[in-house]
């Protein structure tokens, strides 16, 4: 069994090393010719695959999937397409030094079921982009829309001339398999999106890894918000796809001066303050006890859904259930991640406390994601920033499209969101094409006059200072 | 596309192949190679070479039908010369090199 697997991986990664090796002869133009047919395929076919994504996981809402599909092509396509991925891609006359760009190689990519179709076309467009080879792993509750999504693309990218097998799927979901690919010597780099544990696999796997792990974003309602338009704009975001995108709201933190306010806007748009027992009931249906992680009966699934299996009623139409918590941590089951419309509502008594409420949920779970403030006084913006480990940090802006980037800001449109070193990654960017290439620099002779008309025989002299050789160093000769 | 030249003195058979070897263009040319190559009984008593000074592409179906000659001929018997540094390259990509008798 282990030899077939192991006969299995091989024979991928051949086909993906032979499609790298045809693929990196290819040049700007060609590449782009191939990067617009499947942006095509792809948004045309962002109906079906919204449909068949929503239907296969049961997960999300398939209106929301299809503006999904539309960022991970249209929008991920506006972005990238004038971007140079090969050959010369830049030249500073200043310092003499030209950027070449090189391909990686094959690239394993890891696709959640939350989001199956959009990130894997996303992950296909960016990697054809940068010449490399793409090997799709879905979960196995996605892998029927994410298989026709990968038939969608590699039979555009090969019409408008792709090296054959530059798009491949692993059909089986072990996850020894998946191991096996991950660590095998002929992966480039892994493109990981997925839970904790996938992602210490990816990274533990001894092959380059972009792994973006889970998030607990908080928000920070401040007393100089409109709190009017901060409601309406969580709602908005923690509702689209009914909560799925890791970058999602979880927790709403307000000080006492405004918790009123806030609380009675939240009822008047439609959503429900839970009481303390139904808190109890929530807390057992969307929480493993064991691992004190989200359930996945929970994920992407809406009120209604909820509240049954809950055995709570609610009033129709409800949008979210809102929790009102005295504490974060292993008590206090709703302050993690939960990827459903669920949020955690805090009070403190002032902006500092607050703001450390932000903190410790940020930690608790969330190192680098994202994190969000209302607020008109940029004065606390900044500090909140500052104080906060988070990759993106949302400005009265609903973090789901906030962090994706493109809606509402200039971020790169992405669906891999670099979390730093906080979530155990390389980067804190939006993950794009110029992720996925190899930049090599060619330097020019350029001498440093400082340095050649110094005294280098000052070094050796154990006598002087640092003192006498800086000013020795930067004299004028 | 592709000339065969075979030297009785040293039993080597040289296929020089030109242009872009496409996947299009490798269907067009598998055949031929089939036909001329010398193998009898998955051993071939010549040496094969392929010759790419004048090739500027090639596909991974060219790779693989350099694979599937070199298989044939047997240890020692097929070599690929006179590569363009960017085809050598594509070579050293597809970790083939070795196998292939790339120079």
């Amino acid at each position: 069994m282990a030899e077939n697997l192991q006969e299995k991986a091989d024979e991928i990664l051949d086909k993906a090393q032979l499609a790298s090796a045809e693929f990196h002869q290819y040049n700007q133009e060609q590449t782009d010719r191939i990067v617009e047919a499947v942006f095509k395929a792809g948004f045309n076919n962002r109906v079906k695959l919204a449909k068949m994504a929503r239907e296969e996981t049961g997960m999300g809402v398939w209106e929301h999937k299809v503006i999904k599909n539309v960022l991970a092509t249209q929008l991920v396509y506006e972005s990238i397409k004038n971007e140079k991925t090969v050959g010369v891609i830049s030249y500073d006359a200043r310092t003499g030094i030209t950027e070449i760009a090189q391909p990686l190689g094959a690239i394993l990519a890891v696709i959640p079921v939350t989001n199956p179709t959009s990130t894997t076309m996303f992950k296909i467009l960016i990697c054809l982009k940068s010449r490399n080879p793409i090997i799709i792993s879905a979960h196995r509750g996605a892998a029927k829309s994410c298989q026709e999504t990968v038939r969608i693309c590699y039979e555009a990218a090969l019409e408008a001339g792709a090296p054959e097998d530059c798009i491949q799927m692993i059909s089986s979901g072990s996850r020894e398999f998946t191991q096996l690919i991950m660590a095998h010597p002929k992966v480039a780099l892994i493109l990981a999106t997925g839970g904790t544990g996938l992602v210490k696999a990816a990274y533990s796997s001894g092959n380059p890894a972009i792994g973006v792990g889970p998030g607990n974003v908080p928000v920070f309602i401040d007393e100089s918000a409109d709190i009017p338009f901060a409601v309406k704009n969580i709602i908005t975001s923690k509702t689209f796809d009914n909560g799925t995108i890791c970058a999602s709201e979880q927790a709403i933190v307000v000080m006492h001066t405004i918790e009123q306010k806030v609380i009675e806007e939240f009822k008047k748009q439609d959503c429900y303050f839970l009481t303390p027992e139904e808190i109890k009931k929530v807390e057992k249906i969307a929480i493993v006890e064991e691992s004190m992680s989200m359930s996945p009966a929970v994920v992407g699934q809406p009120v209604s859904v909820i509240a049954e299996k809950a055995g709570i009623t609610v009033p129709e139409g409800t949008k979210i259930l809102m929790a009102k918590l005295d504490g974060i941590g292993k008590s206090y089951p709703l302050s993690v991640e939960v990827l459903a419309p669920i949020l955690a509502f805090y009070a403190a008594g002032d902006y500092h406390n607050a703001v450390n409420m932000c903190v410790d949920l940020n930690y608790l779970g969330g190192i680098g994601h994202s994190a969000c403030i209302y607020a008109n006084d940029e004065k606390r913006i900044m500090e909140y920033a500052e104080l906060l480990n988070a990759g993106r940090i949302l400005v009265n802006t609903p973090t789901s499209q906030g962090a994706v980037g493109y809606f509402y800001n200039h971020l790169p449109p992405s669906f891999t969101l670099g979390c730093g070193t906080g979530g155990k990654n390389i980067t804190t960017e939006n993950i794009t094409a110029k992720n996925l290439i190899n930049i090599q620099r060619v330097c020019r002779r350029k001498p440093n006059d400082l340095w050649f008309s110094h005294d280098h025989a000052k070094y050796l002299d154990e006598s002087l200072n640092f003192e006498e050789i800086i000013h020795d160093y930067y004299k004028n000769h | 596309m592709v000339t065969f030249n075979y030297n009785p003195d040293d039993k080597v058979l040289t296929a020089t192949f030109s242009g872009r070897l496409d996947t299009l263009a490798v269907q067009r040319v598998s055949e031929v190679i089939q036909v001329k190559l010398p193998v009898k009984d998955g051993i071939s008593e010549d040496k094969i070479v392929f010759d790419l000074q004048d090739v500027d592409f090639i596909s991974s179906s060219f790779i693989r039908i350099c694979v599937s000659v070199a298989k044939q001929a047997g240890p020692g018997q097929f070599s690929i010369a006179h590569c363009q540094p960017f085809i050598k390259k594509t070579f050293k990509i597809s970790g083939l090199d070795d196998i292939l008798n790339v120079t």
